[in-house]
């Protein structure tokens, strides 16, 4: 199951248009890179798959303090001092619509693809393994705050 | 769940036998069955039932006319008409008389099914829908996976929870539903019933080599591969045009996990066997 790059835009630009409507920062992609088989968990991971003409699993890794900064900033500024479980729904439905975005970013390459609901992993120290094979890591800033896109679909 | 209660009208005796049997092993109770429209809306009055399937000639009055009869007297009553025709005309009229769905005979048992489902989960609730209709099929092939991948006998026991967070301790393998509706699968063990699993699983014995953690998870994750492929199948042999996939299974591990998902009605299967319990937990996105 090879990665094919081109499939790495979709993510990136659904990320670049998704933020900003929701009153972020502008994203800002500060790396990318290849990893294989398995993803340390940065506090919270979302897993997302994908069926149809592209099969696997996006991953949105970050730290519980991204993942605090990310849900207030949804929440019009309102303060989250736990990761809670109406936080924890904030970043679900966020991961829902980069993915929704990405997935039609990918039906515009030619691609039938459809998308699963996002399962939410909290806990430092979890392993998420997402591929037999490489996958590849674009790693987001927001307004300071890094956040791990980690990509394992293949045609 | 309570049984919900069908009326079937049609002036053939073995369509309504065929009907009836149908929905002998469901839900669905047959609680009147009538042969004209003069008798149906009677038994309509009488045993005011969830959901009538009309069949269009009757021998004192066309289907259309006994719904909009029937609808008279209950506004919120729930027709499906099932008719030899099925053309734009006839569904025009059939809505105007307020009939819901409309079916071609011959009709498949599991047409007929999807379509009540469908129709009735307003009143019983998605909760009930999904563990009536959906739960079995995993536990099913839960069941008889186990059985056959690890030769394990287990008991099974189901939970449903709000908003329910998984709590890991040792591995999960989550693999994610697409088509209609979304969902997710979980199948979630300790650490120590995860090596008894995969060792069971590789029929390795005590002295004959041992399995590393790495590998251990990756059967757990492939029989888990198998189970929900299975389950997913199962549902679509029964509900077609749903289009339900399974995405290629991610798998967590570590200790003191959570995992939440926020948005679904999820049931937890968990068997119990000598290898320790074995969950699997099954979720789907509310509003079919």
């Amino acid at each position: 199951m090879a990665m094919d790059a081109k499939l790495v835009n979709p993510f990136i630009d659904a990320f670049t248009s998704v933020f900003p409507q929701m009153g972020f920062p502008a994203p800002v992609r500060k790396g990318m890179s290849l990893k294989d088989k398995i993803a340390n968990s940065l506090g919270v991971t979302v897993i997302v798959g994908f069926t149809k003409q592209l099969r696997g699993n996006v991953v949105y890794n970050m730290s519980e303090d991204t993942a605090k900064y990310i849900a207030s900033t949804m929440m019009m500024g309102m303060p989250v001092p736990e990761f809670d479980a109406m936080a924890q729904s904030a970043i679900s439905e966020l991961s829902n619509m980069l993915t929704a975005t990405a997935a039609t970013n990918i039906t515009g390459l030619g691609l039938e693809v459809d998308i699963s609901t996002p399962s939410l992993g909290v806990g430092a120290g979890a392993q998420v393994k997402i591929s037999d094979e490489q996958y590849l890591v674009v790693v987001m800033d927001l307004g300071g705050h890094p956040v791990e896109i980690d990509i394992a679909v293949s045609s | 769940m309570e049984k919900v209660k069908v009326m079937v009208v049609d002036d053939s005796r073995i369509s309504r036998m065929m009907i009836a049997s149908m929905l002998a092993k469901t839900n669905f109770e047959v609680c009147a069955m009538a042969e004209n429209g003069a008798e149906a809306v009677e038994l309509y009055r009488e045993a005011r039932p969830d959901i009538v399937t009309m069949d269009m000639n009757l021998p004192d009055a066309d289907g259309i006319e006994v719904s909009r009869r029937i609808h008279g007297i209950d506004p919120q009553c729930k027709i499906v008409m099932i008719s030899a025709m099925k053309d734009a005309k006839l569904m025009m009229q059939g809505r105007l008389a307020g009939i819901s769905s409309f079916l071609q005979k011959p009709v498949s048992t599991n047409e007929l099914i999807d379509t009540l489902l469908m129709l009735c989960q307003d009143s019983v609730g998605a909760v009930s829908i999904f563990r009536e209709s959906y739960v079995p099929s995993f536990v099913k092939v839960f069941q008889d996976g186990l059985a056959q991948l690890l030769g394990l006998k287990s008991e099974i026991s189901i939970t449903h929870e709000e908003d329910s967070v998984l709590h890991i301790e040792g591995v999960a393998v989550i693999i994610g539903i697409t088509g209609s509706p979304k969902g997710r699968i979980a199948v979630y063990m300790s650490t120590e019933t995860m090596r008894r699993f995969a060792k069971t699983m590789l029929q390795l014995s005590g002295d004959n080599g041992e399995v590393s953690d790495e590998e251990a998870e990756a059967t757990v994750e492939e029989c888990s591969n198998i189970i929900a492929g299975r389950g997913v199948s199962k549902l679509n042999d029964v509900f077609r045009d749903r289009e339900m996939r399974v995405t290629p299974p991610g798998t967590i591990s570590g200790s003191d996990i959570r995992i939440a998902n926020p948005e679904l009605i999820s049931f937890d299967i968990k068997a119990t066997t000598k290898l320790g319990d074995i969950c699997m937990n099954v979720g789907f996105s509310r509003g079919v």
